[in-house]
């Protein structure tokens, strides 16, 4: 056997080897943190299956063809952010591990190839960034299964496809990957002209398509069909692998087996040719991309204030001072991580892109695509985003000062007010992130005054309860031994966080909108003006009640717990 | 074995190290001292090819790491001063993992396992995960990772540090009984003890630049003063303080 076959076998082995050891690990010493990972995908699994039944449903009773061109293209769009989520969340991911990962460091010292070391790496990225979208995806296609009536072998092509779709994306990041970090100019002003000009590009590209599906529209008469159609010009391409996917499972549901193939056969073909070129591109510029890395920049460099600081120190105004010196000292090591916040904003601006492809059905007057529906969807967008995003950066918080616990420790200040300052830190940013997602995107759909009132003051609610939770629980249940914070979040403290904060983003909506949204929404669909009743605002206020509760419960809890431990 | 020829390494506008030139013999135990920020690890790094110089070239065993890098490592071990290890592997489990990296036959992988075993005392905890070493466990664990493949040079970035004192002295010996069986040695310290009492050559580098290189006779005789090496040390370091800095 020659010694490259033999690196793969021993990278194979290595593999096995960790999660044998890690199931044991995880069976023998945390069977409840076992099954809460598990109830929480299949809640997860079981929350969007509910979700997604429900809406094929009503496309059932609204007589709208559940193999036609309107499935085709909502499939389009999920298929295509989806993709696009995938190439930026797996290319955060490949680069951390990679370039500055110390088990990158400790290979790349031995004599594994580099395209080894690549290939082991890739397979990580794309498993912990896609698991989300398999737990997600299978459930949506399972909805639709049992209510359009499929042949049995969409089932069975199901697995194949989502697997061979998370294929490609992640190597065209993990190419982009490589390429960006060889070749990205050490001068950062060139290299943001060079952005720049990429970004004007593909934005002219795309002005171009929606000016020429605004003329369609004008031209056509009122054909309200070919409007939608038109909008998603760029994602039904031939060419764009989403709606490969797209013909492909729709194929399989109208039962032409033989034509579901085709684009079966187009999506791993071309995923695995992406990766062959991606493994082969990191032969030759993995070391020398790590060497640029570590040896990289323009020397040293000043961290100074900024004028972000400032700002945020100036938003905790109602703080005592050295309370807010630890706000601005967690804000200032968050902006200075771009993976940290690259995510935030990758989440911020496909929320507005598909606020804004709703705003044309809405100017399309599409009954079905109403404003109601589409800005609750958007609501809970925002809230789920927030709930992950303060999962993955606050609630790590406190168990990452647990090595340097002592530094706080020996100053003046009180272990509640390093609490207080966490939770405010939190609280600000992320009240402020989700009101001007939600208010911008109900503004662009056009949602009445008392709607927007309505959701300003749920998404307050979430931001402050959430924010309550996670300083509160992180504290309550922290990992001091460990430094990654995806580590932590993967935990045991980190999955049940998640787990209370799904269950009261469920609570606080079903309580504080739907009612609302339900009732305003059907004499959209009836096609009457009919006012709602003051009824549907009962929920308002036991929301803000739990919302409280949420937010003091837990950083009390913490806050004691906190006080009691030895460092 | 190791041959640096006037390598420069540069971080952006900054030169790290400088025009170095090393020769470094099969069996010799080289010690290389310097401040902090000197260029130690940097040296290091292109020595294990986890960096290339900007300019120059670094070969180990006649192999240049530009042109022929994996054969290179192949002969290498490095330990650095924060070891990796896989949290959930256990230590036999990671020695056989390095030795089959490194492609060794089966048997000899198991009668050197084993030998590295004894010889680091590892008996009590190898067959536990990784993740429940103390700092002095993982240490020897890495230790013995790094000789199980029998490399031809073995660089120690601060291979004292978390060892207690019977661990320290064991190590020394052995770091001896390895220079005099043929294998070279280059430790980096900033224990200026174990560097006078184990190393054949001495190397002093500061900011970037070599400032004395020889057996202790020869950096007396560069100072032109008798003791320590610290005292050598402080004095050489001391000269090039006082001369201007290059400007890079």
């Amino acid at each position: 056997m020659s010694y490259s076959l033999d690196q793969a076998r021993v990278f194979r082995q290595l593999r096995l080897r960790l999660v044998r050891n890690g199931l044991r690990v995880a069976l023998e010493a945390g069977r409840v943190r076992l099954l809460t990972v598990l109830a929480t995908s299949a809640f997860v699994a079981l929350f969007t299956f509910g979700v997604s039944w429900y809406l094929f449903h009503e496309l059932a009773i609204n007589s709208i063809p559940f193999k036609g061109v309107i499935v085709e293209s909502l499939f389009d769009l999920l298929f295509f952010t989806l993709g696009s989520m995938l190439v930026f969340s797996t290319g955060i991911i490949l680069y951390a591990s990679l370039f500055t990962s110390p088990e990158a460091k400790y290979l790349l010292t031995t004599p594994a190839r580099a395209d080894r070391i690549f290939s082991t790496k890739f397979q990580a990225a794309v498993a912990f960034s896609s698991w989300a979208f398999v737990v997600l995806g299978v459930p949506i296609f399972l909805a639709y299964g049992t209510t359009a009536g499929v042949p049995w072998y969409f089932y069975a092509l199901l697995p194949a496809y989502l697997l061979g779709y998370v294929l490609l994306p992640g190597s065209v990041s993990a190419l982009i990957c490589l390429v960006l970090v060889r070749y990205m100019p050490r001068n950062r002003r060139q290299f943001l002209v060079l952005l720049a000009l990429g970004l004007m590009a593909l934005g002219t590209v795309w002005l171009y398509r929606v000016g020429q599906a605004a003329r369609h529209s004008l031209t056509s008469g009122g054909k309200e069909l070919d409007d939608l159609i038109g909008q998603f010009d760029l994602v039904r391409s031939g060419v764009a692998p989403s709606h490969w996917m797209t013909q492909g499972l729709m194929a399989a549901a109208r039962g032409e087996f033989t034509e579901s193939l085709l684009p079966l056969a187009l999506v791993w073909s071309n995923g695995l040719i992406v990766y062959v070129l991606a493994a082969w591109v990191s032969r030759r510029l993995y070391r020398s991309g790590f060497d640029r890395i570590a040896g990289g920049g323009t020397g040293k460099r000043l961290y100074g204030s900024s004028v972000l600081d400032r700002v945020m120190n100036a938003l905790v105004f109602y703080l005592d001072r050295p309370t807010r010196v630890l706000v601005v000292k967690d804000f200032r090591t968050f902006r200075r991580d771009p993976t940290q916040w690259a995510l935030l904003v990758i989440f911020g601006v496909l929320m507005m892109l598909g606020a804004s492809n709703f705003r044309q059905y809405y100017k399309a007057d599409l009954a079905i695509m109403d404003k109601y529906a589409i800005s609750l969807m958007n609501l809970c967008g925002t809230a789920v985003l927030l709930c992950a995003g303060l999962s993955r950066f606050i609630f790590p918080l406190i168990s990452l000062e647990g090595r340097k616990f002592w530094i706080l420790g020996l100053t003046p200040v009180k272990r509640e007010q390093i609490l207080k300052g966490k939770f405010a830190f939190a609280a600000t940013g992320s009240f402020l992130i989700a009101e001007i997602l939600i208010l911008l995107s109900d503004a662009m759909i056009g949602v009445p005054p008392l709607g927007m009132a309505l959701h300003a003051l749920t998404i307050a609610v979430i931001a402050l309860g959430l924010s309550g939770l996670n300083v509160g629980l992180g504290a309550y249940l922290p990992n001091f031994r460990e430094t990654d914070p995806s580590k932590i979040v993967s935990g045991f403290g980190g999955t049940l966080n998640m787990v209370c904060g799904l269950l009261f983003l469920v609570c606080i909506i079903g309580l504080m909108v739907i009612p609302f949204h339900l009732a305003s929404l059907a004499p959209g669909l009836k096609g009457t003006n009919a006012a709602v009743s003051p009824w549907v605002f009962v929920g308002v206020p036991i929301g803000v009640v739990v919302g409280l509760l949420t937010t003091v419960v837990p950083l009390r809890a913490g806050g004691q717990k906190l006080n009691g431990m030895e460092f | 074995m190791i041959e640096i020829i006037g390598a420069t390494k540069r971080y952006g506008s900054k030169v790290a190290v400088q025009d170095l030139n090393l020769h470094v013999p099969r069996g010799e135990l080289f010690a290389f001292l310097g401040p902090n920020g000197a260029g130690k690890t940097t040296t290091i790094k292109m020595l294990c090819g986890l960096l290339f110089p900007t300019h120059g070239t670094v070969r180990v065993d006649d192999f240049d790491f530009a042109t022929a890098g994996d054969k290179a490592r192949r002969v290498i071990s490095y330990v650095p001063d924060q070891p990796y290890l896989y949290d959930k592997l256990t230590g036999r489990e990671f020695l056989q993992f390095t030795a089959d990296l490194y492609g060794m036959p089966s048997e000899r992988t198991r009668e050197k396992i084993a030998e590295v075993i004894a010889l680091f005392h590892l008996e009590e905890f190898v067959d536990d995960l990784t993740e429940r070493y103390s700092h002095g466990m993982r240490q020897r664990t890495v230790f013995a990772a790094a000789l199980v493949h029998e490399p031809k040079l073995l660089i120690a970035d601060e291979p004292t540090v978390g060892l207690d004192p019977k661990s320290i002295r064991e190590l020394k010996t052995l770091l001896r009984q390895l220079a005099s069986n043929g294998m070279t040695v280059f430790l980096s310290t900033h224990t200026l003890d174990i560097a006078q009492e184990l190393a054949d050559r001495i190397g002093i580098i500061d900011r970037g630049k070599l400032l004395g290189c020889g057996t202790m006779a020869d950096l007396r005789k560069q100072a032109a003063m008798d003791g320590s090496l610290e005292d050598l040390f402080l004095a050489i370091t001391a000269e090039e303080s006082a001369t201007p800095a290059e400007v890079a």
